[in-house]
């Protein structure tokens, strides 16, 4: 291996010791000097070859990542906007509640008020407050890189990203376990609620999701995470972190918020018995109604006997009545969808 | 000192001026860095046992980066680049971790 001795043991060029032999034969210094114009320009010449390299090497912000970048902008400016929105129509919708409240106390129907709460509840209509799970979920970290390349993935599925489908094992794991209330990233899970994925994206409710996506589960943090931990979904979960190195982090705490689902609108809305006074034989009829009876309870059930107030068929149940007057808030509102 | 400089006169240059390189030369661009990291640091070995010379180290730096970028070129046309490429960037490297082991030696005497 004449080749890789040579390579190895003597990597100057032999002509360096040739050039210094015949110089001192002829009686001049072994050495010429380093500043030699040959010198200096290859010198500069040399820099100006690890500049260019460098330079024409380096991935370079393509006209598409400007665009993407102005795109991202104006979403994030829609998506800022947008939560306004939500802020707003909750606002808007407590209020209702609380004239609805208020109109059903001054008809005399204070056991309705229990009872749309609890069904409010149940809906998922109103923010909830109590212990629970906390579920930060994040994709890989080998897929952290070319997150900012410029351009979006071409390959369609990337071992390591979390799935709309992993989504859905858990999120029903942790219902099966016996969560209560379910938001993801301040998203709530009502009934109609829908984790679904569109190109890379997770979307639930028709709102894109952006990692890591953070599951709050109220309820017994305890109980819930010995129940979860064994079962089909913690075992998945378990899976996905130790073969695709997803992170997951558990936490219980004491007091944890999910948001009421701004999206609950009235779907159903039935009279609830007779109208005025004799409240309580009618409000099982309620119950089957529909998931989202907020509008319902408010409206349909309220006790004003304006029968006007329900979707089905406003003439046939008695109209006219003395209380129509407090009724008034709340009737106009059965017929449409809260915004 | 001098070639130090002119070094660095090179680099701000090249980066001010930020020229395109056309697409056709842009695979042989890492190719000629490596061969030319190899000359100069056998030119900084050679200054350090006495031997240099201005006319070897500009000789054997372009052949170095013309037969660095040919060996690529043919590997092009063969269907063999990247292997040959891979070539060339062991046998300098090689040949630039002997030099800088040699350097180190003669500056740290270790």
């Amino acid at each position: 291996m004449t080749l890789l001795t040579t390579m190895m043991e003597r990597p100057l060029d032999a002509g360096y010791q040739e050039a210094a032999d015949r110089r001192v034969a002829a009686g001049l210094p072994g050495a010429t000097s380093t500043r030699t114009v040959l010198v200096v320009v290859l010198a500069i010449l040399t820099g100006f070859l690890f500049a260019v390299a460098a330079q024409s090497l380096r991935p370079k912000p393509t006209a598409a990542a400007a665009v993407k970048k102005e795109l991202v902008t104006r979403i994030e400016a829609l998506q800022k906007h947008g939560t306004d929105q939500e802020a707003k129509v909750a606002a808007l919708g407590k209020q209702v509640r609380d004239y609805e409240a208020l109109a059903l106390q001054q008809s005399g129907g204070t056991d309705l008020t229990s009872t749309i709460k609890d069904l409010e509840v149940q809906a998922g209509a109103v923010p909830l407050t109590g212990p629970g799970l906390t579920l930060t979920l994040d994709d890989a970290a080998s897929t952290d890189a070319g997150a900012d390349a410029g351009n979006r993935p071409s390959s369609g599925f990337q071992e390591g990203r979390v799935t709309s489908g992993d989504l859905q094992i858990i999120v029903n794991g942790l219902w099966g376990a016996g969560a209560e209330a379910i938001s993801i990233n301040g998203h709530r899970l009502s009934s109609t609620a829908a984790i679904r994925f569109a190109g890379q994206a997770i979307i639930v409710d028709f709102r894109p999701l952006s990692r890591p996506y953070v599951i709050t589960a109220l309820g017994d943090s305890q109980g819930m995470q010995q129940l979860f931990e064994p079962s089909f979904a913690g075992l998945y979960l378990s899976q996905l972190t130790d073969e695709y190195k997803i992170r997951s982090i558990m936490a219980g705490s004491d007091s944890l918020t999910v948001p009421g689902d701004s999206a609950v609108r009235l779907e159903v809305a039935e009279p609830v018995g007779p109208p005025v006074g004799s409240t309580a034989p009618g409000t099982t009829t309620l119950q089957q109604g529909t998931t989202t009876p907020k509008r319902s309870a408010g409206a349909g059930v309220a006790p004003t006997g304006t029968g006007a107030s329900t979707t089905r068929s406003p003439s046939d149940t008695p109209s006219g009545t003395t209380d129509s007057g407090t009724g008034s808030p709340a009737s106009p509102t059965s017929e449409e969808t809260p915004s | 000192m001098i070639p130090v400089l002119g070094l660095l006169a090179g680099l701000a240059v090249g980066l001010f001026l930020d020229p395109s390189v056309p697409v056709w030369l842009q695979p042989y661009l890492p190719i000629a860095v490596i061969a030319a990291l190899d000359a100069v640091f056998g030119a900084i070995r050679a200054i350090l046992d006495g031997i240099f010379n201005d006319k070897v180290f500009v000789v054997s730096f372009l052949s170095n980066v013309v037969v660095a970028a040919f060996i690529v070129f043919l590997g092009d046309q063969l269907g063999v680049g990247s292997q040959l490429s891979t070539g060339v960037v062991v046998v300098l490297g090689v040949r630039i971790f002997s030099n800088v082991a040699s350097i180190r030696r003669h500056l740290f005497k270790a």
